[in-house]
Protein backbone atom coordinates (compact mmCIF):
# COMPACT_ATOMS: atom_id res chain seq x y z
CA UNK A 1 0.00 0.00 0.00
CA UNK A 2 3.04 2.40 0.01
CA UNK A 3 3.35 2.37 -3.10
CA UNK A 4 0.38 4.32 -3.59
CA UNK A 5 1.63 7.75 -1.91
CA UNK A 6 4.13 7.67 -4.94
CA UNK A 7 3.03 8.98 -8.79
CA UNK A 8 5.03 6.31 -10.49
CA UNK A 9 7.46 3.58 -8.99
CA UNK A 10 9.63 1.53 -11.40
CA UNK A 11 10.64 -1.81 -10.16
CA UNK A 12 14.22 -3.49 -11.64
CA UNK A 13 13.16 -1.53 -15.11
CA UNK A 14 14.77 -2.67 -17.72
CA UNK A 15 14.47 -1.39 -21.65
CA UNK A 16 16.78 -2.61 -24.47
CA UNK A 17 16.45 -1.70 -28.67
CA UNK A 18 17.23 -5.29 -29.55
CA UNK A 19 20.66 -6.19 -28.30
CA UNK A 20 21.13 -2.76 -26.90
CA UNK A 21 20.37 -2.06 -23.22
CA UNK A 22 19.29 1.33 -23.19
CA UNK A 23 17.88 1.69 -19.11
CA UNK A 24 20.00 -0.62 -16.62
CA UNK A 25 17.88 -2.18 -13.63
CA UNK A 26 15.96 1.32 -12.58
CA UNK A 27 14.21 1.81 -9.06
CA UNK A 28 12.55 5.22 -9.06
CA UNK A 29 9.99 6.30 -7.12
CA UNK A 30 8.65 9.87 -8.09
CA UNK A 31 6.29 11.73 -5.41
CA UNK A 32 2.97 12.90 -6.39
CA UNK A 33 1.95 16.75 -7.62
CA UNK A 34 5.73 17.69 -7.71
CA UNK A 35 8.42 18.49 -10.72
CA UNK A 36 10.87 15.96 -11.07
CA UNK A 37 13.23 16.34 -13.62
CA UNK A 38 14.72 13.93 -15.09
CA UNK A 39 18.27 14.93 -16.45
CA UNK A 40 21.13 13.24 -18.29
CA UNK A 41 23.40 14.16 -21.03
CA UNK A 42 22.47 13.08 -24.52
CA UNK A 43 21.84 9.68 -25.03
CA UNK A 44 21.53 8.03 -21.36
CA UNK A 45 17.80 6.87 -22.31
CA UNK A 46 16.03 9.64 -20.42
CA UNK A 47 13.23 10.01 -23.60
CA UNK A 48 13.04 6.47 -24.10
CA UNK A 49 12.05 5.85 -19.99
CA UNK A 50 9.67 8.29 -20.35
CA UNK A 51 7.75 7.11 -23.30
CA UNK A 52 7.68 3.55 -20.96
CA UNK A 53 5.66 5.39 -18.83
CA UNK A 54 2.72 5.87 -21.07
CA UNK A 55 3.59 2.74 -23.01
CA UNK A 56 4.17 4.56 -26.21
CA UNK A 57 7.13 3.35 -26.55
CA UNK A 58 5.43 0.73 -27.83
CA UNK A 59 5.36 2.58 -31.44
CA UNK A 60 8.60 1.17 -31.42
CA UNK A 61 8.46 -2.52 -32.50
CA UNK A 62 11.88 -2.83 -31.16
CA UNK A 63 11.82 -1.63 -27.51
CA UNK A 64 11.30 -4.35 -24.89
CA UNK A 65 10.40 -3.01 -21.77
CA UNK A 66 11.14 -5.97 -18.35
CA UNK A 67 10.15 -4.91 -14.69
CA UNK A 68 7.55 -2.93 -13.37
CA UNK A 69 6.42 0.81 -13.93
CA UNK A 70 3.62 1.55 -11.32
CA UNK A 71 1.69 4.16 -11.87
CA UNK A 72 -0.41 5.35 -8.45
CA UNK A 73 0.22 1.36 -7.55
CA UNK A 74 -1.00 0.16 -10.72
CA UNK A 75 1.58 -2.30 -13.31
CA UNK A 76 0.99 -0.76 -16.14
CA UNK A 77 2.82 -3.72 -17.89
CA UNK A 78 0.87 -5.76 -16.16
CA UNK A 79 -1.69 -8.65 -17.74
CA UNK A 80 -4.71 -7.56 -18.71
CA UNK A 81 -3.68 -3.78 -18.72
CA UNK A 82 -5.16 -1.23 -21.91
CA UNK A 83 -2.62 1.09 -23.18
CA UNK A 84 -4.90 3.23 -24.37
CA UNK A 85 -6.40 3.92 -21.03
CA UNK A 86 -3.00 4.22 -19.64
CA UNK A 87 -2.12 6.99 -21.82
CA UNK A 88 -5.24 8.77 -21.47
CA UNK A 89 -4.04 9.15 -17.66
CA UNK A 90 -0.54 10.62 -18.71
CA UNK A 91 -0.41 13.67 -21.02
CA UNK A 92 2.53 14.28 -23.16
CA UNK A 93 4.42 16.99 -24.21
CA UNK A 94 7.79 16.26 -26.74
CA UNK A 95 10.56 18.12 -27.55
CA UNK A 96 9.20 19.41 -30.42
CA UNK A 97 6.32 21.24 -30.86
CA UNK A 98 3.72 19.10 -32.91
CA UNK A 99 0.02 20.78 -32.43
CA UNK A 100 -2.12 18.95 -35.61
CA UNK A 101 -1.38 21.19 -38.61
CA UNK A 102 -4.75 19.91 -39.98
CA UNK A 103 -6.87 21.31 -37.32
CA UNK A 104 -7.14 24.51 -35.71
CA UNK A 105 -6.44 25.64 -32.17
CA UNK A 106 -9.72 25.10 -30.82
CA UNK A 107 -9.92 21.69 -32.30
CA UNK A 108 -6.43 20.78 -31.29
CA UNK A 109 -7.84 21.20 -27.93
CA UNK A 110 -10.93 19.36 -28.74
CA UNK A 111 -9.52 16.14 -30.46
CA UNK A 112 -8.22 13.43 -27.53
CA UNK A 113 -11.53 14.31 -26.19
CA UNK A 114 -13.83 14.09 -29.21
CA UNK A 115 -11.91 10.66 -30.66
CA UNK A 116 -12.18 9.08 -26.68
CA UNK A 117 -15.44 10.32 -26.61
CA UNK A 118 -14.87 12.09 -23.30
CA UNK A 119 -17.94 14.81 -23.28
CA UNK A 120 -21.44 14.71 -23.91
CA UNK A 121 -22.46 18.23 -25.57
CA UNK A 122 -21.09 20.78 -27.44
CA UNK A 123 -21.11 23.00 -24.42
CA UNK A 124 -19.02 20.38 -22.26
CA UNK A 125 -16.57 20.44 -25.17
CA UNK A 126 -15.94 24.02 -25.51
CA UNK A 127 -16.08 24.30 -21.80
CA UNK A 128 -13.55 21.91 -20.97
CA UNK A 129 -11.40 23.22 -24.36
CA UNK A 130 -11.37 27.26 -22.82
CA UNK A 131 -10.88 25.75 -19.51
CA UNK A 132 -7.84 23.88 -20.76
CA UNK A 133 -6.25 26.66 -22.50
CA UNK A 134 -6.85 28.99 -19.68
CA UNK A 135 -4.94 25.89 -17.70
CA UNK A 136 -2.24 26.20 -20.15
CA UNK A 137 -1.35 30.25 -19.99
CA UNK A 138 -2.85 30.57 -23.38
CA UNK A 139 -6.05 31.50 -23.44
CA UNK A 140 -5.64 35.42 -23.75
CA UNK A 141 -3.30 34.86 -26.80
CA UNK A 142 -5.54 32.83 -28.93
CA UNK A 143 -9.23 33.70 -27.74
CA UNK A 144 -9.95 35.45 -30.94
CA UNK A 145 -7.98 32.88 -33.25
CA UNK A 146 -9.61 29.78 -32.02
CA UNK A 147 -10.29 28.93 -35.56
CA UNK A 148 -6.99 29.59 -36.84
CA UNK A 149 -4.66 27.40 -37.46
CA UNK A 150 -1.77 26.47 -35.19
CA UNK A 151 1.47 27.57 -37.80
CA UNK A 152 0.17 31.09 -37.35
CA UNK A 153 1.38 30.41 -33.87
CA UNK A 154 4.69 31.05 -32.40
CA UNK A 155 7.07 28.14 -30.92
CA UNK A 156 6.11 28.86 -27.35
CA UNK A 157 2.58 29.22 -28.13
CA UNK A 158 2.50 25.78 -29.75
CA UNK A 159 4.00 24.31 -27.07
CA UNK A 160 1.64 25.81 -24.52
CA UNK A 161 -1.16 24.27 -26.70
CA UNK A 162 0.18 21.06 -26.80
CA UNK A 163 -0.18 21.41 -23.20
CA UNK A 164 -3.54 22.56 -23.27
CA UNK A 165 -4.45 19.66 -25.50
CA UNK A 166 -2.78 17.06 -23.13
CA UNK A 167 -4.18 18.71 -20.18
CA UNK A 168 -7.79 18.68 -21.85
CA UNK A 169 -7.89 14.84 -21.15
CA UNK A 170 -7.51 15.65 -17.31
CA UNK A 171 -4.82 13.26 -16.55
CA UNK A 172 -2.66 12.61 -13.74
CA UNK A 173 0.72 13.08 -14.42
CA UNK A 174 2.26 15.13 -17.48
CA UNK A 175 5.32 13.67 -18.84
CA UNK A 176 7.48 16.57 -20.94
CA UNK A 177 10.47 15.51 -23.02
CA UNK A 178 12.56 18.47 -23.27
CA UNK A 179 10.06 21.05 -24.19
CA UNK A 180 11.85 23.82 -24.39
CA UNK A 181 14.48 22.20 -25.90
CA UNK A 182 12.92 24.07 -29.62
CA UNK A 183 12.24 27.31 -27.02
CA UNK A 184 13.43 30.95 -27.41
CA UNK A 185 14.16 32.18 -24.00
CA UNK A 186 10.88 33.94 -23.34
CA UNK A 187 8.53 31.18 -24.42
CA UNK A 188 10.93 29.10 -22.31
CA UNK A 189 10.08 31.33 -19.36
CA UNK A 190 6.45 31.18 -19.81
CA UNK A 191 6.32 27.61 -19.98
CA UNK A 192 8.72 27.53 -16.61
CA UNK A 193 6.52 29.54 -15.02
CA UNK A 194 3.75 27.31 -16.04
CA UNK A 195 4.97 24.36 -14.37
CA UNK A 196 4.79 26.11 -11.39
CA UNK A 197 0.85 26.94 -11.20
CA UNK A 198 0.68 23.27 -12.58
CA UNK A 199 2.55 21.23 -10.43
CA UNK A 200 -0.02 22.00 -7.49
CA UNK A 201 -2.61 19.77 -9.34
CA UNK A 202 -0.14 17.41 -11.32
CA UNK A 203 2.39 15.31 -11.15
CA UNK A 204 5.22 16.46 -13.78
CA UNK A 205 7.93 14.38 -15.37
CA UNK A 206 10.35 17.01 -17.14
CA UNK A 207 13.06 15.51 -18.88
CA UNK A 208 15.91 17.95 -19.76
CA UNK A 209 19.62 17.84 -20.78
CA UNK A 210 20.39 20.96 -18.88
CA UNK A 211 21.08 20.68 -14.86
CA UNK A 212 19.97 24.46 -15.01
CA UNK A 213 16.47 23.92 -15.67
CA UNK A 214 16.23 21.27 -13.67
CA UNK A 215 17.73 23.69 -11.36
CA UNK A 216 15.29 26.19 -11.77
CA UNK A 217 11.87 24.03 -11.85
CA UNK A 218 12.27 20.70 -10.20
CA UNK A 219 11.64 19.84 -6.64
CA UNK A 220 12.94 16.38 -7.54
CA UNK A 221 15.86 15.18 -9.68
CA UNK A 222 17.17 11.70 -11.30
CA UNK A 223 20.48 11.95 -13.12
CA UNK A 224 20.45 9.19 -15.29
CA UNK A 225 23.91 8.15 -17.17
CA UNK A 226 24.12 5.65 -20.11
CA UNK A 227 21.10 4.40 -19.04
CA UNK A 228 21.83 3.55 -14.97
CA UNK A 229 19.95 5.38 -12.41
CA UNK A 230 23.16 7.65 -10.58
CA UNK A 231 21.21 9.41 -8.41
CA UNK A 232 17.88 10.82 -7.22
CA UNK A 233 16.77 12.42 -4.62
CA UNK A 234 15.65 16.66 -4.01
CA UNK A 235 16.34 18.82 -5.76
CA UNK A 236 18.12 21.39 -3.52
CA UNK A 237 20.42 18.54 -1.90
CA UNK A 238 21.58 16.97 -5.01
CA UNK A 239 23.19 19.99 -5.92
CA UNK A 240 24.28 21.59 -2.93
CA UNK A 241 26.22 18.14 -2.43
CA UNK A 242 25.57 15.56 -4.80
CA UNK A 243 26.37 11.56 -3.54
CA UNK A 244 28.37 10.53 -6.21
CA UNK A 245 31.27 12.22 -8.44
CA UNK A 246 29.46 11.55 -11.44
CA UNK A 247 26.15 14.06 -10.95
CA UNK A 248 28.86 16.40 -9.77
CA UNK A 249 30.93 16.28 -12.74
CA UNK A 250 27.66 16.41 -15.02
CA UNK A 251 26.29 19.34 -12.60
CA UNK A 252 29.66 21.29 -13.19
CA UNK A 253 29.68 20.68 -17.10
CA UNK A 254 32.62 18.34 -17.28
CA UNK A 255 30.00 15.22 -18.36
CA UNK A 256 28.78 15.92 -21.87
CA UNK B 1 40.88 39.91 -60.31
CA UNK B 2 40.96 37.47 -63.49
CA UNK B 3 39.99 34.83 -61.00
CA UNK B 4 37.06 36.45 -59.97
CA UNK B 5 35.53 37.02 -63.99
CA UNK B 6 36.16 33.08 -64.78
CA UNK B 7 34.24 32.71 -61.83
CA UNK B 8 31.15 34.69 -62.94
CA UNK B 9 31.37 33.64 -66.35
CA UNK B 10 31.15 29.91 -65.55
CA UNK B 11 27.93 30.87 -63.76
CA UNK B 12 26.62 32.74 -66.54
CA UNK B 13 27.21 29.41 -69.02
CA UNK B 14 25.81 27.46 -66.38
CA UNK B 15 22.72 29.31 -66.31
CA UNK B 16 22.32 29.40 -69.51
CA UNK B 17 23.20 25.75 -69.84
CA UNK B 18 20.25 25.12 -67.16
CA UNK B 19 17.41 27.58 -68.96
CA UNK B 20 18.67 26.05 -72.14
CA UNK B 21 18.15 22.41 -70.88
CA UNK B 22 14.69 23.55 -69.41
CA UNK B 23 13.61 24.97 -72.04
CA UNK B 24 14.13 21.66 -74.66
CA UNK B 25 12.28 19.67 -71.91
CA UNK B 26 9.20 21.93 -71.67
CA UNK B 27 9.31 22.32 -75.56
CA UNK B 28 7.61 19.38 -76.82
CA UNK B 29 4.51 20.07 -74.20
CA UNK B 30 4.20 24.08 -75.65
CA UNK B 31 4.05 21.88 -79.23
CA UNK B 32 1.62 19.62 -78.15
CA UNK B 33 -0.81 22.19 -76.95
CA UNK B 34 -0.39 24.41 -79.21
CA UNK B 35 -0.55 22.01 -81.85
CA UNK B 36 -3.56 20.25 -80.83
CA UNK B 37 -5.38 23.53 -80.12
CA UNK B 38 -4.50 24.77 -83.66
CA UNK B 39 -5.87 22.02 -85.31
CA UNK B 40 -8.59 21.20 -83.25
CA UNK B 41 -10.00 24.65 -82.76
CA UNK B 42 -11.15 24.78 -86.56
CA UNK B 43 -12.95 21.66 -86.79
CA UNK B 44 -14.65 22.67 -83.57
CA UNK B 45 -15.58 25.94 -85.24
CA UNK B 46 -16.92 24.51 -87.88
CA UNK B 47 -19.20 22.38 -86.49
CA UNK B 48 -20.38 24.64 -83.76
CA UNK B 49 -22.16 22.64 -80.53
CA UNK B 50 -22.92 20.10 -82.10
CA UNK B 51 -19.29 18.79 -81.83
CA UNK B 52 -19.70 18.52 -78.51
CA UNK B 53 -23.51 17.25 -78.11
CA UNK B 54 -23.94 15.53 -81.20
CA UNK B 55 -23.01 11.94 -82.55
CA UNK B 56 -20.77 10.68 -84.91
CA UNK B 57 -23.45 10.55 -87.78
CA UNK B 58 -24.08 14.56 -86.65
CA UNK B 59 -20.64 14.96 -86.68
CA UNK B 60 -20.12 15.34 -83.04
CA UNK B 61 -18.25 13.73 -80.24
CA UNK B 62 -20.73 13.42 -77.41
CA UNK B 63 -21.34 9.61 -77.10
CA UNK B 64 -17.95 9.53 -76.52
CA UNK B 65 -17.31 12.63 -73.91
CA UNK B 66 -20.16 10.88 -71.65
CA UNK B 67 -18.76 7.56 -72.26
CA UNK B 68 -15.34 8.70 -70.89
CA UNK B 69 -16.99 10.64 -68.06
CA UNK B 70 -18.59 7.27 -67.16
CA UNK B 71 -15.98 4.98 -67.29
CA UNK B 72 -14.12 7.54 -65.41
CA UNK B 73 -16.41 7.79 -62.90
CA UNK B 74 -17.19 4.07 -62.64
CA UNK B 75 -13.60 3.01 -62.61
CA UNK B 76 -13.14 5.35 -59.82
CA UNK B 77 -15.79 4.32 -57.63
CA UNK B 78 -14.36 0.82 -57.56
CA UNK B 79 -11.05 1.53 -57.54
CA UNK B 80 -10.59 4.45 -54.95
CA UNK B 81 -12.05 2.75 -51.87
CA UNK B 82 -9.97 -0.15 -52.76
CA UNK B 83 -7.15 1.21 -53.19
CA UNK B 84 -7.25 3.86 -50.25
CA UNK B 85 -7.67 0.83 -47.81
CA UNK B 86 -5.00 -0.63 -49.58
CA UNK B 87 -2.33 1.97 -49.05
CA UNK B 88 -3.36 2.93 -45.79
CA UNK B 89 -2.79 -1.08 -45.06
CA UNK B 90 0.94 -0.80 -46.73
CA UNK B 91 1.59 2.31 -44.46
CA UNK B 92 1.13 1.08 -41.07
CA UNK B 93 2.41 -2.28 -41.90
CA UNK B 94 5.17 -2.04 -43.45
CA UNK B 95 7.11 -4.77 -42.44
CA UNK B 96 4.17 -7.58 -42.23
CA UNK B 97 4.67 -10.20 -44.47
CA UNK B 98 1.54 -9.14 -46.46
CA UNK B 99 2.30 -5.71 -46.34
CA UNK B 100 6.14 -6.31 -48.02
CA UNK B 101 3.87 -8.51 -50.78
CA UNK B 102 1.72 -5.73 -51.19
CA UNK B 103 4.44 -2.68 -51.69
CA UNK B 104 6.23 -5.05 -54.22
CA UNK B 105 3.34 -5.68 -55.87
CA UNK B 106 2.04 -2.23 -56.18
CA UNK B 107 5.66 -1.34 -57.29
CA UNK B 108 5.33 -3.75 -60.24
CA UNK B 109 1.65 -3.05 -61.08
CA UNK B 110 2.77 1.10 -61.50
CA UNK B 111 4.96 -0.18 -64.61
CA UNK B 112 2.46 -3.34 -65.86
CA UNK B 113 1.71 -2.94 -69.43
CA UNK B 114 -1.97 -1.23 -69.85
CA UNK B 115 -2.92 -3.40 -73.01
CA UNK B 116 -2.18 -6.47 -71.07
CA UNK B 117 -4.91 -5.18 -68.08
CA UNK B 118 -7.26 -4.56 -71.14
CA UNK B 119 -6.73 -8.35 -72.15
CA UNK B 120 -7.55 -9.61 -68.48
CA UNK B 121 -10.76 -7.64 -68.41
CA UNK B 122 -11.17 -9.61 -71.68
CA UNK B 123 -10.85 -12.32 -70.64
CA UNK B 124 -12.59 -12.34 -67.25
CA UNK B 125 -15.90 -10.32 -68.16
CA UNK B 126 -16.12 -9.36 -72.02
CA UNK B 127 -15.78 -13.15 -73.14
CA UNK B 128 -18.22 -14.92 -70.30
CA UNK B 129 -20.77 -12.03 -70.81
CA UNK B 130 -20.42 -11.78 -74.79
CA UNK B 131 -20.53 -8.29 -74.58
CA UNK B 132 -17.91 -5.30 -74.42
CA UNK B 133 -19.28 -3.05 -71.44
CA UNK B 134 -18.93 0.14 -69.25
CA UNK B 135 -18.54 -2.46 -66.30
CA UNK B 136 -15.63 -4.17 -68.50
CA UNK B 137 -13.80 -0.78 -69.20
CA UNK B 138 -14.37 0.52 -65.91
CA UNK B 139 -12.95 -2.27 -64.47
CA UNK B 140 -9.94 -1.97 -66.81
CA UNK B 141 -9.46 1.67 -66.01
CA UNK B 142 -10.07 0.88 -62.22
CA UNK B 143 -7.02 -1.95 -62.20
CA UNK B 144 -4.63 0.68 -63.64
CA UNK B 145 -5.48 3.33 -61.36
CA UNK B 146 -5.27 1.84 -57.96
CA UNK B 147 -1.66 1.02 -57.76
CA UNK B 148 -1.42 5.28 -58.40
CA UNK B 149 -3.52 5.82 -55.44
CA UNK B 150 -2.43 3.00 -53.34
CA UNK B 151 1.69 4.03 -53.59
CA UNK B 152 0.59 7.65 -53.47
CA UNK B 153 -1.30 7.49 -50.13
CA UNK B 154 1.11 5.36 -48.64
CA UNK B 155 3.92 7.87 -49.50
CA UNK B 156 2.32 10.89 -48.38
CA UNK B 157 1.03 9.24 -45.23
CA UNK B 158 5.11 8.04 -44.40
CA UNK B 159 6.31 11.31 -45.19
CA UNK B 160 4.15 12.67 -41.60
CA UNK B 161 6.63 12.97 -39.00
CA UNK B 162 6.53 10.23 -36.69
CA UNK B 163 6.32 12.85 -33.94
CA UNK B 164 1.96 13.20 -34.71
CA UNK B 165 1.57 9.65 -34.57
CA UNK B 166 3.42 9.72 -30.51
CA UNK B 167 1.14 12.54 -29.79
CA UNK B 168 -1.84 10.79 -31.55
CA UNK B 169 -0.90 7.46 -29.47
CA UNK B 170 0.22 9.65 -26.41
CA UNK B 171 -4.13 10.75 -26.33
CA UNK B 172 -4.98 7.85 -25.58
CA UNK B 173 -6.54 7.35 -29.17
CA UNK B 174 -6.55 3.94 -30.54
CA UNK B 175 -4.70 2.76 -33.77
CA UNK B 176 -7.94 2.96 -36.06
CA UNK B 177 -8.67 6.28 -35.29
CA UNK B 178 -4.71 7.24 -35.00
CA UNK B 179 -4.46 6.95 -38.79
CA UNK B 180 -8.02 7.60 -40.39
CA UNK B 181 -8.57 10.71 -38.24
CA UNK B 182 -5.48 12.56 -37.47
CA UNK B 183 -2.41 10.99 -39.95
CA UNK B 184 -4.81 10.43 -43.17
CA UNK B 185 -5.73 14.34 -43.12
CA UNK B 186 -2.28 15.37 -42.11
CA UNK B 187 -1.60 14.00 -45.79
CA UNK B 188 -4.56 14.59 -47.22
CA UNK B 189 -3.09 17.03 -49.90
CA UNK B 190 -0.57 14.08 -50.80
CA UNK B 191 -3.63 11.70 -51.42
CA UNK B 192 -5.25 13.99 -53.12
CA UNK B 193 -2.84 14.72 -55.40
CA UNK B 194 -2.16 10.46 -56.06
CA UNK B 195 -6.46 10.33 -56.49
CA UNK B 196 -6.44 13.68 -59.38
CA UNK B 197 -3.16 12.20 -61.04
CA UNK B 198 -4.65 8.65 -61.44
CA UNK B 199 -8.46 10.17 -62.31
CA UNK B 200 -6.76 12.13 -65.31
CA UNK B 201 -4.39 9.30 -66.18
CA UNK B 202 -7.34 6.90 -66.58
CA UNK B 203 -9.41 9.67 -68.59
CA UNK B 204 -7.16 9.26 -71.14
CA UNK B 205 -6.24 5.91 -71.40
CA UNK B 206 -7.08 3.87 -74.37
CA UNK B 207 -5.19 0.61 -74.16
CA UNK B 208 -7.25 -0.95 -71.60
CA UNK B 209 -10.41 0.02 -73.27
CA UNK B 210 -9.55 -1.17 -76.83
CA UNK B 211 -10.96 -5.02 -76.19
CA UNK B 212 -13.42 -4.14 -72.78
CA UNK B 213 -15.05 -0.91 -73.68
CA UNK B 214 -15.88 -1.94 -77.59
CA UNK B 215 -16.87 1.85 -78.85
CA UNK B 216 -20.05 3.91 -79.11
CA UNK B 217 -20.51 6.89 -80.79
CA UNK B 218 -23.79 6.58 -83.23
CA UNK B 219 -25.74 6.51 -79.63
CA UNK B 220 -25.99 8.04 -76.40
CA UNK B 221 -24.93 4.73 -74.03
CA UNK B 222 -28.22 4.13 -71.52
CA UNK B 223 -26.73 0.91 -69.88
CA UNK B 224 -23.44 -0.50 -67.86
CA UNK B 225 -23.71 -4.02 -69.36
CA UNK B 226 -23.61 -2.35 -72.90
CA UNK B 227 -20.92 -0.99 -75.02
CA UNK B 228 -19.26 2.49 -74.60
CA UNK B 229 -17.04 4.84 -76.31
CA UNK B 230 -14.28 7.18 -74.81
CA UNK B 231 -12.67 10.23 -76.59
CA UNK B 232 -9.58 8.37 -76.28
CA UNK B 233 -10.70 5.72 -77.75
CA UNK B 234 -12.77 7.63 -80.83
CA UNK B 235 -9.24 9.38 -81.63
CA UNK B 236 -7.46 5.89 -81.88
CA UNK B 237 -10.21 5.19 -84.04
CA UNK B 238 -10.42 8.01 -86.11
CA UNK B 239 -6.67 8.10 -87.02
CA UNK B 240 -7.08 4.50 -88.35
CA UNK B 241 -9.39 5.59 -90.66
CA UNK B 242 -7.94 7.01 -94.77
CA UNK B 243 -10.05 9.70 -94.79
CA UNK B 244 -8.80 13.21 -94.17
CA UNK B 245 -12.47 14.34 -92.45
CA UNK B 246 -11.96 11.75 -89.70
CA UNK B 247 -8.56 13.16 -89.19
CA UNK B 248 -9.72 16.42 -88.72
CA UNK B 249 -12.51 14.99 -86.52
CA UNK B 250 -9.61 13.55 -84.22
CA UNK B 251 -8.07 16.87 -84.22
CA UNK B 252 -11.07 18.61 -82.84
CA UNK B 253 -11.77 15.27 -80.26
CA UNK B 254 -7.88 15.89 -78.92
CA UNK B 255 -8.59 19.50 -77.88
CA UNK B 256 -11.96 18.62 -76.04
CA UNK B 257 -10.13 15.60 -74.42
CA UNK B 258 -7.49 18.12 -73.83
CA UNK B 259 -9.70 20.95 -72.86
CA UNK B 260 -11.40 18.75 -70.30
CA UNK B 261 -7.98 17.71 -68.18
CA UNK B 262 -6.96 21.57 -68.38
CA UNK B 263 -10.02 22.92 -67.22
CA UNK B 264 -10.86 20.06 -64.49
CA UNK B 265 -7.39 19.12 -63.14
CA UNK B 266 -5.09 22.20 -62.80
CA UNK B 267 -8.17 24.50 -60.64
CA UNK B 268 -8.39 21.86 -58.58
CA UNK B 269 -5.18 20.87 -58.19
CA UNK B 270 -4.19 24.25 -56.94
CA UNK B 271 -6.74 25.18 -54.87
CA UNK B 272 -5.76 22.03 -53.11
CA UNK B 273 -4.62 23.65 -50.00
CA UNK B 274 -1.43 22.58 -47.95
CA UNK B 275 -1.56 21.43 -44.37
CA UNK B 276 1.40 23.77 -42.84
CA UNK B 277 3.88 21.55 -40.66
Amino acid sequence: MKSLEYAIETRRLNISYGDDRVIKDVDMKIPKKTVFALMGPSGCGKSTMLRAFNRILELNKDAKVSGEIRLFGENIYGPGVDPTEVRKETGMVFQYPNPFPHLTVFENVAIGLRLNKLVKSRDELEDRVHWALEKAALLEEVRDRLKNYPSELSGGQKQRLVIARALAMKPKILLMDEPTANIDPIGTRKIEELLFELKREYTIVLVTHSPAQAARVSNHVGFLYLGELIEVGKTGKIFESPGSELTEKYLTGELI
Amino acid sequence: MWKYDTRKIKEKLFLIAVAALTILAVFPLFHIVFTVFYEGIGTIMATGPTFITGTLGEGGIGPAIVGTLMLTLLSSIIGIPIALAVGIYAYEYPNSRIGKITTTLLQIMLEFPTILVGLFVMQLIVIPTGSYSVIAGALALAIIMMPYVAVYTAESMSQIPFTFREAAFGLGVNRAKSVFMIIAPIAKRGILTGLLISTAKVAGETAPLLFTAGGLYQSYPHSLTEPVGSISLLIYTLVQSPSAADHQMAWGAALVLMVIFLTVFIPIRMSLKEVKL
